[in-house]
């Protein structure tokens, strides 16, 4: 059983700092007792998540800053990235969520990834202004094989 | 992301390097596609084996490819996808679309019969 731990992270809205968000992802959920699959889920969730927080969120803009906060707890990791952004009405997104198998559209594919691999997906607005994506992993032993 | 282009018989294969992801990587990918079409070459192979790591708009770029390729009679097929870009593209149902390899003789030959 993993000890429980909180990491914060902050960084200006580049793509460059995502390879460092995907290495700390790695470090936190290390020997957590998540099988190969499940990092694997987690590592492309959160990179979604930050990906659509500087993109959709900050709209690319470099003063504005996404925030990761990774909470290890004993049984599962709790992901939050927060951008500065409008919103959006998450529950009325998720009514029309777009078809990921379409090929006529180059995006829109982020969400339904993450709630596809998480175990936990929502959204909430912060108080200050911004967007907060809150992902959820149960830890499910680390026993399953690879294909 | 970076890539070089290299040649057997037909089919044209892309080595891809990196980060597959946003911002100017849909540039570089969509004017490369449209130089191999000016130049006659529709079947192409994007060799992934050297990719670090991809998201969700990376695979929009492939896809981007591929739809140019097969609207001028083309295609596009995948080489040496990690299993991180596997589950994407199974979650996303892609998989279906794309045509994977893990051998590169095999991937051209699936072009020539």
């Amino acid at each position: 059983m993993s000890e429980e731990m909180m990491i914060a992270l902050e960084f200006p809205s580049s793509y460059q700092w995502l390879n460092m968000i995907d290495l700390v992802c790695g470090e936190v959920t290390a020997e957590m007792g998540f099988s190969h699959n499940a990092l694997n889920e987690i590592s492309i969730s959160v990179i979604e998540a930050c990906t659509n927080a500087l993109e959709h969120g900050n709209k690319c803009c470099p003063d504005c800053n996404v925030r990761a906060v990774f909470r290890r707890l004993p049984d599962r990791i709790v992901i939050e990235v927060t951008d500065c952004g409008e919103g959006f009405d998450f529950h009325e997104y998720l009514k029309h969520i777009p078809d990921p198998s379409d090929i006529h559209k180059k995006r829109g594919r982020g969400i339904y990834i993450m709630k596809a691999m998480m175990d936990a997906l929502d959204y909430e607005r912060v108080q200050d202004g911004g967007m907060k994506v809150i992902l959820e992993k149960m830890v499910d032993g680390g026993e399953e094989e690879d294909e | 992301m970076k890539f070089k282009v290299r040649e057997s018989g037909n089919v044209t294969i892309i080595d891809l390097s990196g980060k597959l992801m946003g911002g100017c990587d849909a540039d570089i990918f969509r004017d490369l596609i449209h130089e191999l079409l000016e130049k006659g070459r529709r079947q192409v192979i994007v060799n992934l084996s050297e990719i670090t790591w991809v998201n969700s708009t990376g695979v929009g770029i492939l896809i981007t490819g591929y739809t140019t390729l097969r609207k001028n009679k083309g295609d596009l097929r995948l080489l040496n996808v990690s299993n991180k870009i596997q589950s994407i593209l199974y979650v996303t149902k892609l998989n279906l679309i794309f045509e994977c390899f893990e051998d590169e003789q095999a991937a051209v030959a699936s072009f020539t019969g």
